[in-house]
């Protein structure tokens, strides 16, 4: 038996405030801090000819900073951060501009033994897009193989699914800031993934 | 057993570009999307997400339980989440947003000219129970003009987003009520060209209930994306 998935829809102009608030820092939870080294995660989100993109919902999930993701598909899940949950959610404002507080994640070897280099998953949500937008966002100079970067062949597109490390910018309590700017259509398009 | 996610069937989805809407062909990728592989990352989602979010009172029609209700259509909306082999998706936690009975939501970026009702915020968090199903009490909500349209008026519709337990069956859509003049005209209902699937995005009338309770239901189930593979007959 398998049965028709239902119809996406898109979030529209009201997706409320109240969903977002405190979901974007991720370095604590159940009462404890997440381990590892704590960074800004943030850019603004545009559309073609880079007009921002107001009220825009962004989400991500990812592993800790060992690497570990808190599900039972895991099989180090037991082993996961106490303190970190894996999942945030922030609203882009009237720059089209969001930030996440979270971890450095760390890198992990899937069943198969290929190593997925650092990464966050990252999803957008806005009015105007009947479905989710879905792409990965990279911490690294990139030297190394991932299943995923192998997709995107172009050099070019492959290093816009990186993070900026911004050397001149300290985010909240002088922690180190990426910078990851999404360009939902236009010269410099992000490169997004099948879904 | 491991759990297939394909991409969606475009049969079964809005379109990606849709006429006189013209964010869609703003916003939407000019560059063909990537196909990849799946693995843990993408497989995994947020579990429990009940953990670090907070599920509010079933009662969406008044602010507080037993407090004044909200002026408009008192409506029960009841349904089930599973998977695409029926099975229930148990624990999903479910976020509905939807305007009050006049057409209004409790948003910054409303510019609509309609009253906000003192007892009513449309927000609801709910988690699914063991058979995946979910439900809620509420305010029938009213249409709205779309204020950057001279045409559109939004049919009645509640906004909802569902956490299944993987990423790839995190789901965003609108739910319509069946019978609604304004259906015919809406560019997103009608963005499905199957007119099955566009089914899928319409709530079911079950039967009202007049005597004790008094409510009018609605029903809708979700299939969120994933199967098991089925084993090959030989």
């Amino acid at each position: 038996m398998s049965l028709p998935t239902s119809p996406y829809c898109t979030i529209g102009p009201f997706f409320p405030g109240e969903f977002a608030d405190g979901c974007c820092d991720l370095t604590n939870f159940a009462g404890k801090q997440a381990r590892g080294p704590h960074i800004m995660l943030t850019g603004i989100v545009v559309e073609e000819g880079n007009r921002p993109i107001r009220n825009a919902i962004v989400e991500i999930w990812q592993p800790d900073a060992n690497g570990v993701f808190r599900h039972p598909l895991d099989p180090r899940s037991k082993e996961a951060d106490p303190g970190f949950f894996g999942w945030g959610r922030a609203r882009t404002d009237g720059e089209g501009s969001y930030v996440f507080r979270t971890v450095l994640p760390g890198a992990y070897a899937t069943e198969d033994g290929a190593k997925r280099c650092p990464h966050i998953n990252l999803m957008v949500l806005a009015i105007g897009l009947t479905r989710r937008l879905v792409t990965t966002v990279f911490f690294g100079d990139g030297p190394a193989s991932d299943p995923l970067l192998d997709c995107v062949a172009d050099p070019g597109r492959r290093a816009r699914l990186f993070a900026i490390r911004d050397q001149a910018v300290n985010g909240a309590e002088g922690l180190p800031v990426y910078r990851f700017d999404i360009v939902t259509r236009g010269e410099a398009e992000t490169p997004f993934f099948l879904d | 057993m491991k759990v297939e996610y394909e991409p969606y069937p475009e049969k079964t989805q809005l379109a990606r570009y849709i006429q006189d809407y013209p964010r869609s062909f703003t916003r939407n990728p000019k560059q063909a999307l990537i196909r990849r592989p799946l693995t843990l990352s993408e497989r995994t989602g947020p579990v429990a997400l009940d953990r670090r979010l907070a599920i509010h009172a079933e009662d969406m029609s008044a602010k507080e339980p037993g407090g004044p209700r909200a002026i408009g259509q008192f409506i029960a909306v009841t349904g089930r989440v599973m998977d695409e082999d029926g099975v229930p998706l148990a624990g999903a936690v479910i976020e509905i947003w939807q305007a009050n009975a006049s057409g209004k939501y409790i948003h910054e970026l409303d510019r609509h000219e309609a009253p906000v009702d003192p007892n009513f915020t449309g927000l609801g968090r709910f988690v699914t129970g063991d058979e995946g199903q979910y439900k809620f009490l509420s305010i029938k909500p009213g249409a709205y003009p779309v204020m950057e349209s001279d045409w559109w008026w939004r049919p009645p519709h509640i906004h909802f987003s569902i956490f299944g337990p993987s990423w790839m069956n995190r789901y965003v859509t609108q739910i319509f009520f069946p019978g609604e003049p304004l259906n015919e005209t809406d560019l997103l209902l009608n963005a499905v060209q199957d007119p099955e699937a566009r089914d899928r995005l319409i709530f079911e009338t079950t039967p009202t209930t007049v005597g004790a309770v008094n409510m009018l239901t609605f029903r809708r189930d979700f299939v969120l994306r994933g199967k098991r593979r089925t084993p090959a007959l030989d």
